[in-house]
């Protein structure tokens, strides 16, 4: 099984059903990718790179958004 | 009003506000048209992965308003820039309101990790407003790494209890080269008034409004406060004496003396 550890959670995958990219990792959480920047491993990927980056078992990815503050 | 200016951009508000504690998008997006703030913090954290919520982005129209993102959250220096960072790519903005917060319970901000921190975000490019604690000579420091404001605190986040940091606050306003913004515990329009009469450039509330009963009146009301007290600030307020001094004349009294 592939591992991916999402906002601190670990999650699981069949090797055959990992999400290829970002973009197909928010598809399978159903989050808009419209709002959302994500670090993968402690790196930034902003989100016109979302497509074109890569996941791979074991690594580390944040997602995160606005929500209100002060 | 004449205008505030912060980092070489022009504002006709000297009210910013929190997007923080509203009880739904809708009521916080009437509540800021109503305060007639240009400049909205936000904050940044984790998405929910298991329960979807509307994105605050949406509720708010970016092209009439400024969006400063804060640091909220972070303990240290190091956590706060990377929580700046991720703002940037998330807006493509570069101003961030700077609070480093390692005290849950009264949410002082730290002024060691602050000045560490804003010193390495202004060399990014950052547009640096601080939230510090009301200290003359750490705003000193900050406006000579290169912040764009300073932001003392009146009172502890979201405690309601007015400016009781007003002498201290005096004084960075009488130092300060950039822009006092007076952040965190102003409670009532008459505080926000306070602030301003005694030469803030402008004041941040949040709490005060988002938990009124009615927050889009409550909005409403802190505009005036805050008009109210800047147009009194620029009308240079009559001296305070001791003793009485008669409105009316002390003569042509009807009585024989």
């Amino acid at each position: 099984m592939n591992v991916l550890k999402v906002n601190g959670k670990e999650k699981t995958f069949a090797p055959d059903k990992m999400p290829a990219t970002i973009v197909d990792l928010l598809k399978l959480l159903g989050i808009d990718s419209a709002t959302v920047v994500a670090e993968l491993d402690g790196q930034i990927i902003e989100r016109a790179n979302f497509a074109a980056t890569a996941l791979k078992d074991g690594q580390s990815i944040e997602l995160v958004r606005f929500v209100g503050g002060g | 009003m004449d205008e505030l200016i912060i980092a070489g951009r022009k504002f006709n508000s000297r009210l910013l506000i929190g997007t923080g504690k509203y009880s739904s998008s809708a009521v916080m997006a009437k509540a800021i048209e109503a305060s007639g703030a240009e400049i909205v913090t936000v904050a940044l954290r984790r998405v929910d992965i298991t329960n979807q919520n509307d994105d605050m982005l949406t509720a708010i129209d970016r092209d009439k308003y400024l969006l400063l993102p804060n640091t909220s959250g972070a303990r240290t220096a190091d956590e706060a820039i990377r929580l700046s960072r991720l703002a940037r790519a998330a807006t493509g903005i570069n101003w961030v309101k700077l609070e480093v917060t390692p005290d849950p319970y009264y949410l002082l901000p730290d002024p060691i990790e602050t000045l560490k921190a804003a010193e390495i975000l202004v060399k990014e490019g950052f547009v640096v407003l601080p939230y510090i604690n009301a200290d003359p000579i750490l705003s000193k420091k900050l406006q000579d790494v290169g912040t764009a404001t300073v932001m003392p605190l009146a009172s502890p986040i979201g405690s309601n209890q007015g400016l009781k940091t007003r002498s201290a606050i005096e004084i960075i306003i009488e130092q300060a080269n950039v822009p006092v913004v007076v952040d965190a515990g102003l409670g009532l329009p008459s505080h926000a008034a306070e602030a301003m009469e005694i030469g803030a450039d402008a004041v941040l509330v949040n709490t005060a409004i988002a938990t009124a009963a009615d927050p889009v009146k409550m909005a409403e009301s802190f505009k005036l406060a805050v008009q109210a007290g800047r147009m009194a600030f620029v009308s240079g307020a009559a001296a305070e004496s001791q003793k009485a001094s008669a409105s009316s004349p002390l003569t042509g009294f009807l009585r024989n003396e």
